[in-house]
């Protein structure tokens, strides 16, 4: 019976999802086709409604429309140009300076509103021309800032790893995995500007600039406020004086004041803040409904327990076996958008490593990366589409730059997965996980 | 057609506001009462709760009338010629017609039935469950209407 | 071999596999399978695997899941009729508990069940319930005041604590080992089991047996799935249930000194408060309950099996 079941799950999604219906639709439609095959139909309807709604009830998913609404707030402001200009005064002085910028700018920018995409638009959008203008190549600045604003979703606050902690069961806390992500995160901003480095040495790429220590001082303190809103909101987690959700809420209100502050945002404009978030809520919170319901019938069918026996009975090496996960991920990373694809493939997976003795926190971290160059590559790449578009570059010409920046991010990838203490340490020395 | 398009695409706009305006303001009181007052009340975390219940699904079906519409694969719809990408797109709603038919519409009518007959109520704010889940068929139907909306425009 | 025409129930509930009562419901299998010769069988989803108390109970009355195990408190947002059960310093001890709960008054509230599709099958031991906390001891009732502690998802476990002195902060059991972690709350309230299998004291070395309540645990049956039992399947489960009672029973109290050694080992800080400074202090709580006549009456008969 499971096995039918599992067939029949696999091939009407991954039919539905080729066939265009959209994602939560096709999660939704197979899931209920599979309860239809246990479950007499009232029921099994009614299963799969009540599974979707109670799925999101959950104080810890509220975290995810207020970091939504923080970062669109925050959107509306000048923060992409005071990150760019405290990036430029820091390393802009280097050769192929602005590259380096973009790349640190990105990853501020990524780790403050928490959104790859964010961080490759506006980022992107604002260097682009100038750049093009000093000499840089429009496809390989544009891997750059696309590749760079991945790191976002690693470094706290991410609401991907809110995700993940949901998909896990509670095994993996939010906090843990905050912290565990800037590592990671940093990490993979160390080796695309080892890359950058490379390039230039090879191609040769324009000066940059020198800045006074008073210039520095002006840009810093003009980005201070924004940056400081990463440390009210891992800071408090961390120090445990407040929830993850609670964080999200204080970083609307942060977000909402220092908008006063610097003049940027004016009441009116609430109604359109607020309708914008709600629509990305929307779209995300419909596919973790759908994603919970599937998960549901993965419990009610044993589907992880099959899988765990199956990967760690057929294949035996658990080297192997985290190779296996890791293929697949990326395989599933070229047409499955992130969030889908933590939501799906957390509960099949996470058994099997917690059975191979991974910690689920450095499993957030194996399974996020990953997604990353999933983001990047078509034929689904959201984040890829953004960045070649505002760079207003050929996707086929980007892809090409692309490669061997998305090959060394598969070595940091590796070195995590093989690497337990490259996620665990950070958490560990806080007390966050034993 | 249009008109009532555009009527409840307005409606929905505002509701949805209103919740999130809620929300913020409701999880921020909550904060902000644990630390100002000392205590932290169970009515803010369920309201909490079942509004973003609400924010999801009734977003949800406001989604499905907007151009962007939910997150798809369709690089291989996009490869077809112009007219196949019209048809498929008409049965790419069908599908989701029938799925806020069965499983929102009469599943969700059934668990409303069966929740607001069966008296369960909310541990903090004592209101039944079967009002927090009625979200649920409203939006299906709300669905049905933007697909429809959906294939005639396209038919045009 | 294959039995044929084999009918599988999945019973579904939210405690760890190490957790007594979860070792009752296993010998709850063992004796149904031998009972029907492999004709009734339990597939046994631990965990929450299947979601929370709330939520299973709920796939009970849809009738997608056959069984369950839920706290008595968990059962009175559907069935007001065991609100009574949370009721602080009701029971004198767990004999009273048990000869109430295996008398008239069980059988009543096991039946009360069937109007909302839930069909009471029979009560575990669920022990008593205490506070513990992370940063203090709780000697007084006093010493509750300003502190924050989980209860359970009731309106009775909400209004007990609130009445004892503290702050009482609803929270699914999932989510409360990183809330104790983070101090979102001060401490929370359990039997021993629980607070050992939920690994809750690596983080909270303070219990105080000061035992306000005895919410036993209750095994449900959706309506639907026990109108589909013929009469001898029927009472292959009911005997079978009221064998693993008596199991259960052993279990718990040889987990009990188990656990005592644990967190013993663990430093965990045991404080024997003056229970009759809670129990006071409580009876408000009771005093406000017994305006309703219902309530009343059946506060009065749980305290006549008391002196018998
Ligand atoms: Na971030
Ligand atoms: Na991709």
């Amino acid at each position: 019976m499971e096995t039918i079941s599992i067939i029949l799950l696999f091939i009407t999604f991954f039919g539905l999802l080729a066939y265009g219906v959209p994602v939560a639709y096709s999660i939704g439609i197979s899931t209920t086709l599979t309860l239809l095959l246990n479950i007499a139909f009232m029921p099994a309807i009614t299963t799969a409604c009540q599974r979707m709604t109670t799925g999101i009830d959950n104080f810890a998913l509220l975290a995810i429309p207020f970091f939504i609404l923080a970062g669109e707030v925050m959107n509306r402001g000048g923060i992409a140009n005071r990150l760019i200009a405290f990036a430029k005064s820091l390393i802009g002085s280097l050769p192929g300076g602005m590259l380096y910028v973009n790349t640190l700018a990105a990853m501020l920018f990524g780790a403050i509103s928490g959104s790859a995409i964010a961080a490759a638009s506006a980022i992107g959008s604002t260097l682009t021309e100038k750049m093009a203008k000093d000499g840089y190549p429009r496809d390989f600045s544009a891997a750059v800032n696309i590749t760079s604003s991945t790191t976002g979703l690693l470094i706290p606050p991410s609401n991907v790893f809110i995700i993940f902690a949901l998909a896990s069961g509670g095994t993996a806390s939010v906090a843990a995995l905050f912290i565990a992500g800037y590592i990671p995160g940093l990490l993979v901003g160390a080796s695309i500007m080892f890359m950058i480095y490379l390039y230039g040495k090879r191609k040769g790429l324009p000066m940059g600039e020198r800045v006074s220590m008073k210039q520095l001082f002006i840009d810093f303190k003009s980005a201070i406020l924004s940056l400081s809103l990463l440390f009210i909101v891992v800071g408090g987690i961390v120090g445990g004086i407040f929830t993850a959700t609670e964080a999200a809420a204080i970083a609307v209100v942060y977000a909402v004041i220092l908008g006063f502050v610097n003049r940027e945002l004016k009441l009116k404009d609430f109604k359109s803040i607020l309708l914008t978030s709600a629509k990305t809520t929307a779209i995300v919170m419909f596919l973790i409904c759908t994603s919970m319901a599937m998960s549901w019938l993965f419990s009610f069918e044993s589907i992880p327990q099959m899988f765990t026996d199956f990967l760690i009975e057929s294949v035996k090496n658990p080297f192997l076996v985290l190779l296996v996960i890791n293929i697949t991920l990326l395989v599933v990373g070229t047409f499955m958008d992130m969030t889908p694809a933590v939501l799906i493939f957390t509960p099949i997976f996470l058994p099997v490593v917690m059975a191979l003795g991974m910690h689920p926190v450095q499993f957030g971290m194996v399974m996020v990366l990953n997604l990353c160059i999933g983001i990047c590559t078509p034929p689904v790449g959201t984040l890829l589409f953004v960045g070649s578009g505002v760079a207003k570059v050929p996707v086929t010409k980007v892809i090409k730059k692309l490669m061997p920046i998305l090959g060394v991010m598969t070595i940091v990838l590796l070195i995590i997965t093989y690497v337990p203490a490259i996620s665990l340490w950070l958490p560990r020395f806080f007390g966050l996980i034993e | 057609m249009q008109k009532t398009y555009t009527f409840l695409s307005k409606s929905i706009e505002n509701i949805l506001v209103a919740i999130f305006g809620l929300l913020v303001i409701d999880v921020v009181w909550q904060v902000a009462s644990r630390y100002i007052i000392g205590q932290s009340s169970s009515f803010t975390e369920e309201f909490a709760r079942f509004s973003l219940i609400w924010l999801a699904v009734l977003g949800a079906a406001y989604i499905n009338g907007q151009k962007e519409g939910h997150l798809s694969m369709d690089f291989l719809v996009t490869k077809l010629p112009p007219k196949k990408q019209v048809a498929r797109k008409k049965y790419i709603q069908l599908f989701m017609i029938l799925f806020a038919l069965v499983v929102m519409i009469i599943g969700g009518g059934n668990l409303v039935y069966i929740t607001l007959k069966l008296g369960q109520t909310s541990p903090a704010l004592h209101i039944p469950l079967g009002y927090v889940y009625a979200i649920v068929p409203v939006s299906g139907l709300l669905i049905i209407f933007f697909c429809i909306h959906r294939i005639l425009e396209n038919e045009e | 071999s294959e039995i044929k025409d084999k009918k599988v129930l999945y019973f579904a509930h939210s405690l760890p596999i190490t957790h007594p009562v979860h070792k009752g419901i296993l010998a709850f299998q063992e004796s149904l399978n031998e009972k029907s010769e492999g004709k009734l069988q339990l597939k046994i989803f631990p965990d929450a695997q299947l979601g929370s108390e709330r939520e299973t109970l709920e796939l009970l009355q849809i009738g997608s899941v056959a069984m369950t195990k839920v706290s008595a408190a968990s059962m009175s947002s559907f069935a007001p009729e065991y609100e009574v059960l949370g009721i602080p310093y009701l029971f004198k001890d767990s004999e009273h508990l048990f000869n109430v709960l295996e008398g008239d008054i069980g059988k009543e509230l096991l039946a009360a069940g069937s109007e909302y599709l839930l069909r009471g099958i029979c009560f575990y031991d669920a022990g008593s319930r205490s506070f513990y906390a992370k940063e203090r001891a709780i000697q007084t009732p006093s010493d509750l005041k300003g502190m924050k502690i989980r209860v359970m998802n009731d309106k009775m476990s909400v209004d007990m604590v609130n009445t004892l002195g503290g702050s009482a902060t609803p929270m699914a059991y999932g989510e409360l080992y990183t809330a104790l972690q983070q101090k979102v709350v001060d401490g929370a309230e359990n039997n021993i089991p629980s607070f050992v299998t939920s690994n809750h004291y690596e983080i909270c070395k303070y219990y105080t047996f000061d035992e306000h309540s005895m919410i036993p645990d209750v095994v449900v049956m959706s309506s639907t799935f026990w109108k589909t039992l013929s009469e001898t399947e029927k009472k292959w489960v009911q005997d079978a249930a009221n064998e693993s009672v008596v199991k259960e029973k052993q279990y718990w109290k040889e987990t009990v000194e188990e656990n005592m050694k644990v967190l013993e080992e663990a430093n965990v800080q045991f404080i024997y408060p003056d229970k009759t400074l809670f129990s006071n202090q409580a009876d408000a709580l009771t005093k406000t309950l017994m305006q309703d006549p219902k309530k009343k009456a059946m506060i009065e008969r749980i305290r006549a099996v008391g002196a018998n």
